[in-house]
């Protein structure tokens, strides 16, 4: 299913190689990705057993560039070609926009060529494809052998739909890139009829069908830029180490009506999630509530002072001596009690 | 063909998102990574295709995962069918520091939310996640149901051939 995404102006289509086990499907992938340039591709990443046999399949992305003005991408993939792993088959298949067959010329797979197509066929149906309509191109691989079928007999037995088709060797590279451009070829145009601009002036996209595109503004060619994550670097012992004791303890049990309204920065220093950190909890509320709980810790330390008698040590500590102003400002004559600091 | 069955036919067939459904998204999906205080969050089609996505991926190989998420989340359909299940709505695999929570939105897109166990939890992820995907739904179910294109995709192409040989020339 082909996404199309004009925040990013970007067409994403997904071609499948299908075809009976060691046929060289995975080949195939393995040389796009060897020549295609760095710039246009990405990482070959194989779901392979250790024998390098297709466990779930292989995939690589590939960027074409610029197709009528929407930066073209195609996700490669490979089916698992052994026919125990028909259930993995199908899922790669889902959701398919183009099929190459690869087929193994070898007189003695030819049997398995005729089953794995089937089985193509058959997966295309279950998910909803058509085998006649699905842009699909047939490889005759290996055909450097000494013993392979003719072309005609592979065309008669294979060819069903009358799909283009290519010989290859595919171990060599030799044409990898001429079945991959056919495909991305019968995909584009395919895609060119259904959604282009002003299908009617197309001479590769036929006839206009099923959609009537109304004439809107343009939109932004650049796509929104990525929110910056606020990640911190620090090791988790830094983080943990700035103390924001007043956060645990008023956690709210009940949703923010507005969490939009949030700061950005997502990652407080000192959040720790090893005490309490279990159950989902709620952003705390802040403002009154964090005024109200200080106010509650001076009063509680006024009274310690009181009670303990401490009317000097505390003299030292810079932090307090806000504390200590506080008491004797405020506190100090209300309670009818001594000073904090030390007398003159 | 009838129209509906043709609009049924192109829903079925194509997923297009215009800038303000990826700017309504993307807002809706940065609003939850700060309540669940995760990393990165993800919105991939079941095809495995990337749709957008907010958060540091610094690291993070964007189309690779998408594909592996796609069909790790594939793979466990099947697995809930055979246990007689519809299918698993949320999947998490957890790891030591750096763990990723899949949640399936409608029917046809996963949001994966990568998080840091030291930074969060899988309960205050889980607990932020129910209500994004119903969000979600909602504006995934209002773009598959758009009847018709708000505009061509492709400016007119003279000859898709040439098209091509330029696109290969270089591969």
């Amino acid at each position: 299913m082909v996404q199309i995404n004009f925040a990013k102006r970007e067409i994403n289509c997904k071609l499948v190689y299908y075809g009976p086990g060691l046929s060289g499907k995975t080949t195939n992938l393995e040389v796009v990705h060897k020549k295609a340039p760095a710039s246009k591709k990405g990482e070959l990443t194989s779901i392979a057993t250790e024998g390098d046999r297709t466990l779930f399949f292989d995939y690589m992305p590939l960027e074409l560039g610029k197709v009528g003005g929407m930066n073209t991408k195609f996700q490669l993939y490979t089916v698992p070609g052994q026919v125990y792993y028909n259930a993995t088959r199908k899922l790669v298949l889902q959701g398919a926009d183009g099929v190459v067959f690869v087929a193994d010329s070898q007189p003695d797979k030819m049997d398995e060529n005729i089953e794995s197509f089937q089985n193509l066929e058959e997966n295309l149906r279950e998910q909803g494809l058509q085998p006649e309509t699905i842009p699909m191109v047939l490889q005759w691989n290996k055909r450097d052998l000494p013993n392979v079928c003719d072309v005609g007999e592979l065309d008669k037995k294979l060819n069903k739909y009358s799909s283009p088709t290519f010989e290859a060797v595919a171990v060599t590279g030799e044409g990898v890139f001429p079945t991959l451009k056919k495909l991305a070829q019968m995909v584009l145009e395919k895609l060119n009829k259904e959604y282009g601009l002003n299908p009617e002036k197309n001479k590769g996209g036929g006839a206009p069908e099923a959609k009537k595109p109304e004439p809107k503004p343009e939109p932004k060619p650049e796509p929104k830029p990525e929110p910056k994550p606020e990640r911190k670097p620090e090791p988790v012992a830094e983080r943990r180490a700035e103390p924001k004791p007043e956060r645990k303890p008023e956690r709210k049990p009940e949703r923010k009506p507005e969490p939009e309204a949030l700061p950005k920065d997502r990652r407080p220093k000192g959040y720790d999630m090893g005490s309490g950190g279990r159950s989902p909890q709620p952003e705390p509320k802040k403002g009154g509530k964090g005024v109200m709980i200080l106010l509650v810790l001076i009063l509680a330390l006024a009274g310690a002072f009181i009670a303990g008698g401490y009317t000097g040590k505390l003299n030292d500590v810079p932090a307090l001596q806000p504390l200590q102003k506080f008491y004797n400002d405020k506190l100090a004559p209300t309670l009818g009690g001594g000073s904090a600091t030390q007398g003159e | 063909m009838g129209a509906s069955e043709t609009d049924r036919k192109l829903r079925k067939a194509r997923l297009i998102f215009y800038e303000d459904d990826v700017e309504r998204i993307n807002k809706a999906l940065e609003n939850y990574q700060n309540l669940s205080k995760s990393r990165c969050n993800m919105l991939i089609d079941v095809e495995g295709h990337p749709v957008t996505q907010v958060g540091s991926t610094e690291g993070i190989n964007l189309e690779t995962i998408a594909a592996l998420v796609a069909a790790s989340f594939a793979a466990t359909k099947e697995v809930a069918k055979i246990l007689g299940e519809a299918e698993f709505s949320s999947l998490t695999h957890q790891g030591k520091h750096e763990s990723i929570q899949l949640s399936l939105v409608g029917e046809r897109t996963i949001l994966a939310t990568i998080f840091d166990s030291e930074e969060t939890t899988i309960g205050m992820v889980m607990f932020y996640t129910k209500e994004l995907v119903e969000k979600l739904a909602g504006i995934f179910a209002e773009i598959a149901n758009r009847k018709d294109l708000k505009q061509g995709v492709f400016e007119p192409m003279e000859d898709m051939e040439s098209v091509i040989d330029d696109l290969f020339g270089d591969v």
